[in-house]
């Protein structure tokens, strides 16, 4: 930039000046300091969208889950059985070794491909529908308490603070014994236990965003606080928050398949992976192989949910 | 009082060109001081009027309480005492859209000034939208308003992180004007830039103010900036109007002993009209905190000319020249009785 021109501001605004040397000089001034360089427009989300797809792993694990989801929600076109019906001269038949029950069959001779593609759906649900409700509620309360500040924020953060304190595993039976057994008891305790995390995180992003000076911008706008939330302050806690919610997607999952295990949640003969595991317990010395198999579906699925996690976050850790 | 007065002859002087008038406006925080609550008192009755269409620059040191002062013009804190008259009607408790819409403050810090995942565009519109303008007239005063401010149309679509500082900053000003407001309070608009780029925004600054007939208040701790673009001044000390004059009488003939060594510390690059022999150059210690801050003159502590009168009384505002209000006791006629103590 050879032709930087500096004018001193002439005292009493241009008095000394012509004006058309002040034309000239504006826009000599703007043409260097502002050239469309023709770049595009580059959006947050987008971004991190493009850089979550060069991630291998997590492009992989996300794969995985489409799969699963996919096959849940298509099983009862595909799979070879009912999931719910068995044949009892059929009982825990190995893997691979009939054509007819491919991944075997379970103490009741119900085939076990079929039962873990519907399964499929109950796991789904129970890994999503807790994380979003989590996720909506917990953001709504982290932002609210920053936003209000004195003994609003006291009252909801330290009532956070207060199912904190219990194991969220502990929490969650308790919730859930106390509601008694199915699934979407299992999903309410599931989604209560994760508010809490949410609330805080949302609380601590809340914070370093509320004081920034595009809020205050906003607030002389004179825009009402709720406008402020939605405009400013979420899009800018989102990516916390997201990123954070990715990871409870296979901790919900966990937390719901070991309510089943317990007996709390999904009722037989629902083929839910944990209730599963639970009851082929007894065969273990006969048909391993059987038995761990719902279990691996579980690991499988919750591996792959944390590595599609860990990749978001990578993806979103920009300076933008 | 003191502090009425100075509105009172702004206001007969200009004859209902007063756009904003404070009177005696004070802004306490609560704060915890060796675990007790104590009052910080940020700005301390403060007052002064700012006629349309001119600029008036408020100068002081860090801590003298200029920020906040600008967000208790702007509403962003409200005022804990004191009277606040923007065109003629008096601003009190939540303000309506129609103030908002009037009264628009520039930031300091081009960087967090911008909502990242806004477009520029967007950031631009957002004052249209929550006033209710319909889209397509957001569109057009928003591409009217970067035009004005000497950017290219397409960096409506772009991010705040794909900008310049100088641009972003340009960005926070078209935000500003984009509603047409009467008033805006530039808070160290200027200062997070170079000096190249500061150069190019205080142009547009008056520009602009030529062209919409802004007003503006001016805060700035850069008293070379300030003394260009201000028609008049107001110098604060620890949250309290120490002097306030024309700002050519405040360049040539500072009258406050803080403004004569603010003004002595600008550096000259003409030796032969440096100032630094003549007055004294350098302030002893810190600025005191304004939880406990020092009784009678506020300023006493570092002042070369401090006496007995400072510690004891209050120095009122007088008019000592015509239109330069100092408060100090040097001027009041206090002083000449006492003798110098050592403070």
């Amino acid at each position: 930039m050879s032709e930087i021109v500096v004018r001193r501001l002439p005292a009493g605004f241009g008095s000394s000046a012509s004006a058309a040397d002040r034309k000239a000089g504006q826009r000599l001034a703007r043409k260097f300091l502002a050239v469309d360089d023709g770049a595009r427009p580059q959006a947050f989300w987008k971004e991190t969208g493009k850089r979550f797809l060069e991630n291998k792993v997590g492009v992989g694990a996300t794969l995985f889950i489409l799969l699963l989801a996919g096959a849940a929600l298509i099983a009862p076109w595909i799979a070879p059985h009912d999931p719910l019906t068995g044949v009892a001269t059929d009982r825990l038949q190995a893997p691979f070794s009939s054509g007819a029950h491919i991944l075997g069959t379970d103490e009741q001779g119900r085939d076990l491909l079929s039962r873990i593609m519907y399964g499929g759906r109950l796991t789904l649900i129970a890994a999503f529908v807790p994380t979003i409700a989590a996720t909506v509620i917990g953001t709504a309360i982290g932002i609210t308490a920053t936003m209000m500040g004195g003994w609003v924020q006291t009252v909801l953060m330290r009532g956070m603070d207060m199912l904190y304190a219990f194991p969220a595993v502990l929490l969650a039976i308790a919730v859930s014994a106390s509601l008694g057994p199915s699934l979407a008891n299992a999903l309410i305790a599931t989604s209560i236990v994760s508010v809490p995390p949410v609330a805080r995180v949302a609380e601590s992003a809340t914070r370093r965003v509320v004081t920034k000076e595009y809020v205050e911008a906003a607030k002389l706008s004179g825009a009402s606080p709720v406008k402020v939330a939605t405009s400013q302050i979420i899009p800018n806690v989102l990516n916390d928050i997201v990123v954070y919610a990715s990871g409870l997607v296979g901790v919900s999952m966990l937390i719901a398949a070991s309510l089943s295990f317990l007996g709390l949640g999904a009722l037989p003969p629902a083929p839910e992976w944990g209730f599963m595991l639970n009851s082929m317990r007894n065969s273990i010395s006969i048909a391993m192989f059987n038995v761990m198999l719902p279990g691996f579906m579980i690991f499988l699925t919750s591996v792959c949910f944390n590595l599609a996690s860990d990749a978001l976050r990578e993806a979103t850790d920009s300076r933008l | 009082m003191t502090a009425e007065s100075v509105a009172e002859v702004a206001a007969r002087k200009d004859d209902g060109k007063v756009l904003l008038e404070l009177l005696n406006i004070s802004k306490q925080f609560d704060v915890k001081h060796d675990g007790k609550k104590a009052k910080l008192s940020a700005v301390d009755g403060v007052s002064f009027a700012v006629r349309r269409g001119s600029t008036v620059g408020v100068v002081g040191e860090s801590g003298c309480g200029k920020s906040t002062l600008a967000r208790v013009i702007t509403g962003l804190h409200p005022a804990t005492d004191g009277e606040m008259l923007f065109n003629n009607k008096q601003l009190k408790g939540r303000r309506g859209k129609d103030v908002a819409k009037a009264m628009q403050m520039v930031f300091q810090d081009p960087h967090s000034a911008l909502n990242p995942r806004a477009t520029i565009g967007e950031s631009i519109g957002f004052p249209l939208k929550v006033q209710g303008v319909p889209k397509t007239e957001i569109a057009e005063r928003v591409a009217r308003v970067i035009a004005d401010v000497g950017l290219p149309a397409a960096y409506s679509s772009h991010y705040p992180h794909q900008l310049s500082g100088g641009q972003r900053q340009r960005v926070n000003i078209a935000r500003a004007l984009v509603v047409q407001p009467d008033l805006v309070v530039l808070d160290e608009a200027v200062s997070a830039l170079d000096k190249s780029i500061q150069a190019q925004v205080l142009n547009l600054l008056s520009d602009l103010q030529d062209a919409y007939g802004l007003t503006y208040v001016f805060i700035s701790h850069d008293l070379n900036v300030v003394e260009y673009v201000s028609d008049e001044i107001v110098v604060m000390y620890l949250g309290q109007v120490v002097e306030h004059s024309p700002a050519n009488a405040l360049y040539e003939r500072p009258l406050h002993p803080y403004s004569q060594v603010l003004l002595s510390s600008i550096p000259n690059l003409d030796p032969t009209k440096s100032r630094r022999d003549e007055r004294p150059d350098e302030l002893d210690g810190e600025i005191p905190s304004p939880i406990n801050p020092p009784s009678g003159c506020r300023f006493r502590t570092r002042c070369p000319f401090a006496r007995d009168v400072c510690a004891e009384e209050a120095p009122e505002r007088v008019e000592a020249e015509p239109h330069h209000f100092v408060a100090c006791h040097l001027y009041t006629g206090k002083f000449d009785a006492q003798q110098p103590t050592a403070v």
